[in-house]
């Protein structure tokens, strides 16, 4: 039997759990690498059955918010990334060195629940409460694991993404107000409000305030200011959380709000927002080339990456949508797998700075084929998944033969800086040897054989998970009358 | 109504309905005299029966029933409203009571007097809330300041509190003068002083004369409680007051005066004349907004905790008046959730400051670097209160602000809604601000934390409130709203 109020309860319940037990570092790491995979098995095993699986309690009758769970195709999606991701970042812990690590698994743990209820919230007024919820294990992370600067970091973190998102109060408010104009109660639910959102009086205004929200926390260009820091800051397996997952959130939330309440202002405003998609891209891509910390790299890598499938999203076609969509799972496994691969480096080298070794390909072969692997992966080669996703995103943009040359010219732009940064680290002449460059073993590559499996997967075969996003695709197109390509 | 109808004397159902006053009232008188007869005994026991007395009140004041005697009632309401501000006070008097046994603990003085002192206070809470007449209202409002003018200065021996007692005996004497003129000036208007009439008084008046009488007699009054909720441009006193209060006094000032001025509040606003006067509300309105900008921008450089809560307390003072500005039927249910969120949060900070609280400076920012490593209780419960009243979900504060300006957006105060969410990012801001200083490492050398046992029980009753609430606010919202 499925039930989705479970599959919400599950993490919250393990949280807790891990708060209480008392184990050694390692089976700690473990208990909570077998609670994290639970829910993923759950969703495999139901794959697509979990659709249309609905909880709906009366939560706050005084405020009119219902407890209003509901898993559509669109969701399972995210779901199945969000479920994917936590075990890898739990995986990217080094357990021996890690303080109060009941603590850090729970907020793991806590943030996987808060976001399969935001991935499945019907309920607007739920969706901004888990909206805004999962700030706060995500700021505790960073500020209690993270590196020197994280006090500042973490309280630009979570400073910039509430005052982003303060004014969706009002914004979810106003809609339902508004909701009572055609007569009776008003209403946070999401599917009668997408009825009265095409009418409604300040509609751009109400627009805006979500769309600023989703844009900080995307980020879209130019509202990334906390990216580099907190990216930066964070630990290994935050950085994981916050590139693979905390980005989708803002995703998820232009495809399920914008598109589904406002679809014609976001029609509207589409060249505008493709424009800045498409600067962020560059943006990105021209501050990782020049970076000399590799971690930083991978964070504006991230950035220009994200900007990318935003594209996609503002490219307001059917095809490119479906892009989008795809590589918001695309960048999810890459992002992971390339910050993952960092991590150990980082283990390794003591440092994330590019300038101090050289030729660690001599030492560190295994780990310098995975990230080869990766990097090809989130450079977009045939064959990997990122290929598919951005190639959709470009036909779909066909119309706009320049704008299809610009953003081809941005995939180039990644090969340079991507590859800089393996020249740097791993080829060329080697630094003398030292006693902690040991390679990784089997047991890590078996921790990424997972990602290299889907990665390859994705890229030569992407029927199955076409046809997975089609319905969702469907429906957005249906709401937004867009074009069909 | 002919004279032989009115009861001339109290039966057992009157008397009943009046044991929470009586109690506490008979039983600060005791604690005063133990003091004064047998001062040692007074050092041990003034604490246990204080804390009694109360629990025995509130207990009292749960079971307790209505009287229709028009003996108490033009003075005294009995309504399920009156119950709730008995209970919700008598629970506030005793955090408080807890608070500063954990206090003396640490300060030598006398302890008698304080408990006194702190009862009577409470005492002066209980009638504002029951009050159904302007003089019990000054009554009780006077019998409240006039023991905190003393506590404010019961450290008899430090400078700070010298400065804070005599500029709140001051402000709060010209405050209290206001109060006065305006509730003599509604009087000659309408020519009674009683709430049930001023709504019928205010409908009925015809010359213009005595709507300016009435309407600057209501102006007086708001100014008065306006003072005594430290709203701003009448918060001046508040900083100075609550920094140099000893912290169990300063507690007892953000909680119980804070509680006890929306009492006022919404007795003569909510409940007496709801909506009488648009231009009223417009000016309520109009407060909020100075009152949410200044006091959370000021508050953003606060390093003395409580001054800090001082500043906390006047921009949460802001949110309360958007129900009040608001006036429908809402209002009232979603004020008295904020209020009882703030006060739990709020004794709740109180409680960790106590352990933190070794001299008369009081607890400063810095004391709290690395406070998580040195007791994760103390300050996993602190960044809970914090997060409760910054109103960031999953908090039951979020709930507490998203009541609020459903209320005002119901009401057509979007303005007042956007600034409320456009400060909660400052707020965010100082609130976070301490939960980071309290996960930095440790800067210095430190002494040991004690151990309180009052200000744990304090602080773990609200924190087991807080997580409740968060978790399932459906029953206590309901039973406010009255569903």
């Amino acid at each position: 039997m499925l039930s989705i109020f479970g599959l919400f309860l599950f993490p919250f319940l393990s949280a807790i759990a891990m708060l209480l037990l008392r184990l050694s570092p390692k089976n700690l790491k473990r208990a909570a690498l077998i609670l994290s995979v639970i829910p993923l098995i759950a969703l495999i095993a139901g794959h697509s059955h979990w659709t249309g699986i609905e909880a709906n309690y009366e939560w706050l009758p005084a405020l009119g918010i219902h407890f209003h769970l509901t898993i559509d195709n669109l969701s399972l999606l995210f779901l199945f990334l969000t479920a994917l991701i936590i075990p890898f970042s739990i995986l990217a812990v080094h357990s021996s060195t890690l303080t109060s690590p009941n603590v850090y698994y729970a907020l793991i743990l806590m943030l996987e629940g808060l976001l399969f209820g935001f991935f499945t919230a019907r309920d607007l007024a739920l969706f901004t409460i888990f909206w805004e919820a999962m700030l706060l294990p995500l700021y505790l992370i960073i500020i209690m694991w993270g590196g020197n600067n994280r006090q500042k970091a973490a309280l630009k973190f979570i400073v910039y993404m509430i005052a982003g998102s303060a004014l969706m109060v009002a914004g979810v408010l106003s809609l339902y107000i508004f909701s009572m104009a055609g007569g009776g109660g008003g209403t946070f639910n999401l599917d009668a409000l997408a009825k009265t959102s095409l009418s409604i009086p300040y509609a751009s205004w109400i627009f805006g305030i979500f769309l600023l929200a989703f844009a900080v926390k995307t980020p879209l260009f130019p509202f990334h200011a906390w990216l580099p820091d907190a990216y930066y800051e964070a630990p290994v397996s935050g950085t994981i959380l916050l590139s693979a997952i905390l980005s989708k959130a803002g995703i998820y939330g232009i495809l399920r709000i914008g598109y589904e309440l406002f679809p014609d202002l976001l029609k509207m405003w589409s060249p505008l927002l493709l424009g800045f998609a498409i600067a962020g891209v560059f943006y990105g891509g021209f501050l990782a080339w020049r970076q000399n910390d590799f971690k930083r790299l991978i964070a504006y890598s991230s950035l220009s990456h994200v900007n990318f499938i935003l594209a996609g999203l503002f490219a307001m076609s059917q095809t490119s949508l479906a892009g989008g969509i795809l590589q918001a799972l695309n960048h999810g496994i890459t992002i992971a797998g390339l910050f993952l691969v960092a991590g150990w480096l980082e283990e390794r080298l003591g440092s994330t700075s590019l300038k101090q070794t050289r030729g660690l390909c001599k030492y560190l072969p295994q780990l310098c084929w995975l990230t080869l692997f990766f990097v090809v992966a989130s450079v977009a080669l045939p064959g990997t998944n990122n290929f598919v996703g951005e190639l959709m995103i470009l036909f779909g943009l066909i119309q706009n033969p320049w704008l299809v040359a610009l953003l081809g010219v941005s995939v180039i732009l990644s090969v340079i800086y991507m590859l800089r940064w393996m020249q740097n680290e791993y080829f060329g002449p080697p630094s003398p040897y030292q006693h902690s460059w040991v390679d990784i073993h089997a047991k890590h590559i078996l921790i990424a054989l997972p990602l290299v499996v889907l990665i390859l997967f994705f890229g030569i075969y992407p029927a199955p998970v076409l046809n997975f996003i089609k319905p969702a695709v469907e429906k957005i197109t249906a709401f937004a009358n867009l074009e069909q390509l | 109504m002919s004279i032989a109808n009115v009861a001339t004397t109290l039966n057992l159902t009157d008397v009943a309905a009046l044991s929470p006053f009586l109690i506490l009232l008979i039983g600060a008188l005791v604690v005063l005299l133990i003091e004064t007869f047998a001062e040692n005994v007074a050092s041990k026991l003034s604490f246990p029966l204080s804390a009694l007395i109360l629990i025995i009140a509130l207990v009292a004041a749960a079971y307790a029933p209505a009287s229709d005697n028009l003996l108490l009632t033009p003075w005294l309401s009995f309504d399920p409203l009156a119950r709730l501000f008995t209970i919700f006070l008598l629970a506030i008097g005793l955090a408080s009571a807890l608070l500063a046994s954990a206090f003396f603990q640490h300060f030598k003085a006398t302890q008698g007097e304080y408990y006194f002192l702190l009862l009577s206070a409470v005492f002066g809470l209980l009638l504002i809330g029951s009050s159904a007449d302007f003089l019990t209202l000054f009554l009780g409002l006077e019998m409240l300041s006039i023991a905190l003018y003393v506590l404010c200065g019961y450290m008899k021996r430090w400078n700070i509190s010298h400065e804070a007692s005599m500029k709140y005996f001051l402000m709060g004497a010209l405050a209290a003068a206001f109060l006065l003129y305006g509730i003599a000036l509604i009087y000659g208007a309408i020519g009674t002083t009683r709430f049930d009439g001023l709504l019928s008084g205010y409908r009925a008046m015809h010359s213009t004369q005595q709507s300016v009488l009435f309407l600057g007699g209501i102006a007086l009054v708001t100014l008065g409680l306006a003072f005594k909720a430290a709203i701003v441009p009448f918060h001046v006193w508040a900083p100075d007051v609550y920094d140099g209060a000893p912290t169990p006094v300063t507690a007892f000032m953000a909680v119980g005066t804070k509680v006890g001025a929306f009492a006022a509040f919404v007795r003569v606003f909510l409940v007496a004349l709801p909506q009488f006067n648009p231009i009223w509300s417009e000016v309520i309105a109009l407060l909020a907004i100075p009152t949410l900008i200044y006091a959370n921008y000021v508050a953003l450089r606060q390093v003395q905790l409580r001054r800090f809560f001082a500043y906390s307390g006047i921009s949460h003072a802001g949110f309360l008046l958007i129900p009040l500005a608001a006036g429908t039927s809402d209002a009232l249910p979603a004020l008295m959730f904020y209020l009882t969120i703030y006060a739990f949060a709020t004794l709740g900070s109180f409680a960790v400051l106590a352990f933190l609280d070794d001299r008369p400076a009081g607890v400063m920012l810095n004391d709290l670097h690395g406070l998580f490593k040195r007791s994760p209780m103390l300050a996993g419960l602190f960044s809970l209160c914090l997060l409760t009243l910054a109103g960031i979900p999953p908090t039951v504060g979020f709930f507490a602000k998203f009541f609020l300006f459903k209320v005002a957006f119901q009401a057509g105060y979007y303005w007042l809604v956007i600034i409320g969410l456009l400060t909660s990012i400052l707020a965010a801001y100082y609130y976070l601000r301490i939960v980071g200083i309290m996960l930095s490492p440790v800067s210095k050398e430190v002494a040991p934390l004690r151990h309180y046992w009052p200000a744990a029980v304090v602080g773990v009753i609200s924190c087991v409130a807080i997580i409740i609430l968060s978790c399932y606010p459906a029953p206590f919202m309901a039973f406010l709203t009255g569903e």
